[in-house]
C-alpha cells in the first residue's frame, strides 16, 4: 500500500517559534474544544482540525486560517481541554507567527487589532468613540459613514447611559491621555522588544 | 497473632486475597464497610466477554468463607487505625450497629412491619427500600439490616415487634474493637466517579442521563425496575441510546487515567439494550475504544450488529431538548465535521476513582499522583486500589497480595 509521507518540516516551526506550540503534541484528537467554542459556527476548522493539520505539514491551511484570528480568548475550550493544552496561547501564536511572516489570516481582526493597539499605545486607553470610527473609517470613509449609521442605536443607548463620549469624528476631540502615558510607552515598546521572533 | 493476615475490603480482591490466605493455613481477619459481601462485583448485571452473572462466582466463594473457621468476619466496620510495623500490627476497628442479630432468618417481617423508606444504596440510589432491608437477595451474611435513621422512631419499635425470632436489637451500638495482625491487605476498592462533576454533561438536567453503574442496576433482575431497561423520565422503553466514553476519564480536570473497563463495559451495556429492546438504536461515542487482547473479540462481535454504531467523538455537551429529548454535541473526528444528535437515553462511562484517593490508609503510605497504593512493607494494596482494572485482574490482585503477606507473616 502506498503511503504518504507527512512534511515534518513545519510542525517543527510551529513547535519551535510558536508561543506555546509544543503543546500540539499533547493533544489526543478527542474534538472537545471544537465544540465547546462559541465560535465554532464561525470556524473552519476549530483548534483540533487546526493540530492535526499542523501535525501532517499542511503550512499554508494552517496560516491562512482565519480560525487562529477569529479565537476570542473566552478560555472555555482551554478550561475544557482532557490534556491541558493552552489551546488560546498557541491560538494566538499562531496568529502572531503568521503575520510576521507577511500573512494576514482574517484581515477585519488585523486592521481592528492596529487600531485597539494605537488608541493604547497613543493614550493609555480604548476608546470606545474613537477605536470603532477609526475602525470603520479604515474601509474608506463611505463606508465607514454606512457602518457607523448601521449601529446608531448602539450608539445612542450608550451615549444617553454616558457608556460613550461624543466626538464629530476621529480626534474630533482628542482622546485624553492618562497620566504617565511615557513611562506605559516605555513598558510597551520593551515587551514589544521581547516578543517571540524579535530576540533569542 | 503474630500471623493473622488482615484484609480490608470484602468485594472481589479483598475476598480473593482472605480465601487464598486461610487456605493456605492462616488466621485472616476480613474487615467490609458494607453490610454484605462482594463489593461492586455483587452490583453488576453480567460480565463481559462472557456475558454470565457475577453471582454464581461470588457464591462459591461465600461457600468458601463460610466453611472456613479460620477467616473472620466484621461487616459494617471500618479500619480506623493502625499501629505497630510488618509482622506485629494493632488495628483498630469501628464496627457500626446493625441492629439485628444472627437469629435473623429473612422472613422479612420486620420489612413489613416498617412503613419508613430509604434511597436504596445497592441501587446506587435508583430505587428506594423499606429502612428494615436485605441488602439485597444474595447478601451474604444473609441478613436483614435496620437503618439507624429508625431506630428511634415508632417504626423501629413496630420492627422489633414484628420479628418472631428476638433478632431486632434496637440497643446494638457502635463498638471499636482492635485486632492483632502480621501483615495487612488493603483492598478498598472503588467509586464511581461523580458525573455531575462534569459540568457540560448537565448529569442532574435529566433523569434519562444515568451512569454506568446504575445501568447495570437497570439491566438486572433485581433491580429498580425489575431487570426492565426503561427511561427513568416516563417508565417507557428507549428508542435512541448513546454511550458516552470518557465521561470524566483521561481528563487532566478529572481522572487524568483510563480505567479499562469503560469500554468493555458499554459494549456489553450495549448488548443489554439490543437484546431486551430489538428496535432499539445504539450509539457508542468514543475517543478510542480500548478493548485489548481478548477482548477485541468482543469489541469485533458487538460492532458487527448494524444497529450499533460507534461514532469517534469525545460529547462536548449533552442539553435536553424539547419533548424529553437529549441533544448531544460533538465534533466527529473522523470526518472533521460537527453535529447534534439526539437520543432519549444517555449513559455516562465514568471511570474508577480509587477509594484511597478519596480516603487515605490510615498508615504511613506511598501513592501516586492519582491516589494509587504504592508497594510498601507489610502493608499490600490489592485490587483496584493499585490499579484500575476488570474482575478477573481483581482475583489475580487478591492472590498476590495474599502470597505478599503471608511471606510477612511465615515463620513468625
Amino acid at each position: 500500500m502506498a503511503t504518504k509521507a507527512y512534511d515534518k518540516s513545519f510542525r517543527e516551526e510551529v513547535y519551535q517559534n510558536v508561543d506555546s506550540g509544543e503543546d500540539v503534541k499533547l493533544c489526543m484528537q478527542c474534538g472537545v474544544c471544537g465544540i465547546t467554542c462559541p465560535l465554532r459556527g464561525e470556524m473552519t476548522h476549530g483548534p483540533r482540525q487546526l493540530w492535526a493539520l499542523i501535525r501532517a505539514g499542511k503550512r499554508d491551511e494552517v496560516m491562512n486560517s482565519p480560525d487562529i484570528m477569529l479565537c476570542t480568548s473566552c478560555y472555555s475550550c482551554k478550561v475544557r481541554c482532557p490534556r491541558g493544552v493552552k489551546v488560546i496561547d498557541v491560538m494566538h501564536g499562531l496568529a502572531h507567527y503568521a503575520l510576521e511572516q507577511g500573512i494576514v489570516p482574517r484581515k477585519e481582526t488585523a486592521k481592528f487589532g492596529k487600531v485597539f493597539w494605537n488608541s493604547i499605545y497613543k493614550t493609555g486607553r480604548v476608546d470606545e468613540t474613537e477605536v470603532p470610527m477609526r475602525y470603520t473609517m479604515m474601509a474608506g470613509p463611505v463606508h465607514g459613514i454606512f457602518a457607523m449609521l448601521e449601529m446608531m442605536d448602539i450608539g445612542r443607548a450608550l451615549l444617553s447611559h454616558k457608556r460613550m463620549k461624543f466626538k464629530l469624528g476621529p480626534g474630533l476631540p482628542p482622546s485624553k491621555k492618562i497620566k504617565g502615558i511615557r513611562g506605559l510607552k516605555k513598558m510597551l515598546d520593551k515587551a514589544a522588544a521581547m516578543s517571540p521572533g524579535k530576540e533569542g | 497473632m503474630g500471623q493473622t493476615i488482615l484484609v480490608v475490603g470484602g468485594g472481589m480482591s479483598g475476598v480473593s486475597a482472605a480465601l487464598e490466605a486461610a487456605e493456605a493455613g492462616y488466621d485472616v481477619v476480613l474487615v467490609e464497610k458494607n453490610p454484605y459481601l462482594g463489593g461492586r462485583v455483587a452490583q453488576l448485571h453480567q460480565y463481559f466477554p462472557k456475558l454470565c452473572p457475577p453471582y454464581c462466582g461470588l457464591e462459591i466463594n461465600f461457600k468458601r468463607i463460610k466453611s472456613n473457621p479460620r477467616i473472620k468476619l466484621y461487616t459494617m466496620s471500618e479500619v480506623t487505625g493502625i499501629e505497630g510495623g510488618p509482622g506485629s500490627y494493632k488495628v483498630t476497628i469501628n464496627q457500626l450497629p446493625r441492629y439485628v442479630n444472627e437469629r435473623c432468618t429473612v422472613c422479612g417481617k420486620c420489612a413489613d412491619a416498617v412503613e419508613t423508606t430509604i434511597p436504596n444504596p445497592f441501587d446506587y440510589g435508583l430505587g428506594t427500600i423499606k429502612a428494615a432491608y436485605l441488602p439485597h437477595e444474595l447478601a451474604y451474611p444473609f441478613r436483614y439490616v435496620i437503618d439507624p435513621s429508625i431506630v428511634e422512631t415508632e417504626d423501629g419499635a413496630k420492627a422489633k415487634e414484628a420479628c418472631p425470632y428476638d433478632a431486632v436489637v434496637l440497643d446494638d451500638a457502635a463498638k471499636e474493637v482492635t485486632e492483632e495482625a502480621g501483615a495487612i491487605v488493603w483492598a478498598a476498592g472503588w467509586t464511581p466517579y461523580d458525573a455531575s462533576k462534569v459540568e457540560y454533561y448537565n448529569f442532574n438536567s435529566s433523569p434519562d442521563i444515568i451512569t454506568n453503574v446504575q445501568m447495570e442496576r437497570l439491566a438486572t433482575a433485581g433491580g429498580p425496575t425489575g431487570g426492565k431497561i426503561v427511561k427513568l423520565s416516563n417508565g417507557e422503553a428507549p428508542k435512541k441510546v448513546a454511550f458516552i466514553q470518557c465521561a470524566g476519564s483521561r481528563d487532566v480536570n478529572h481522572l487524568p487515567f483510563c480505567s479499562t473497563v469503560c469500554c468493555l463495559a458499554s459494549l456489553k451495556q450495549a448488548t443489554y439494550v439490543r437484546e431486551q429492546l430489538p428496535e432499539a438504536e445504539v450509539t457508542i461515542y468514543f475517543i478510542d475504544i480500548r478493548a485489548m487482547d481478548r477482548n477485541e473479540d468482543f469489541y469485533t462481535k458487538v460492532k458487527a450488529d448494524e444497529k450499533i454504531s460507534f461514532v469517534k467523538s469525545k460529547i462536548g455537551l449533552i442539553e435536553p431538548g424539547e419533548n424529553g429529548v437529549l441533544v448531544l454535541e460533538g465534533e466527529n473526528t473522523t470526518t472533521g465535521e460537527r453535529f447534534k444528535a439526539e437520543h432519549d437515553m444517555v449513559v455516562l462511562a465514568t471511570g474508577m476513582q480509587p477509594n484511597t484517593d478519596l480516603s487515605k490508609i490510615p498508615a504511613d503510605m506511598v501513592y501516586d499522583e492519582y491516589g494509587f497504593v504504592q508497594a510498601a512493607e507489610g502493608i499490600f494494596g490489592a485490587g483496584t486500589v493499585r490499579r484500575p482494572g476488570e474482575v478477573h485482574v481483581s482475583v489475580q490482585d487478591g492472590t498476590s497480595a495474599a502470597l505478599k503477606a503471608i511471606q510477612v507473616v511465615a515463620g513468625r
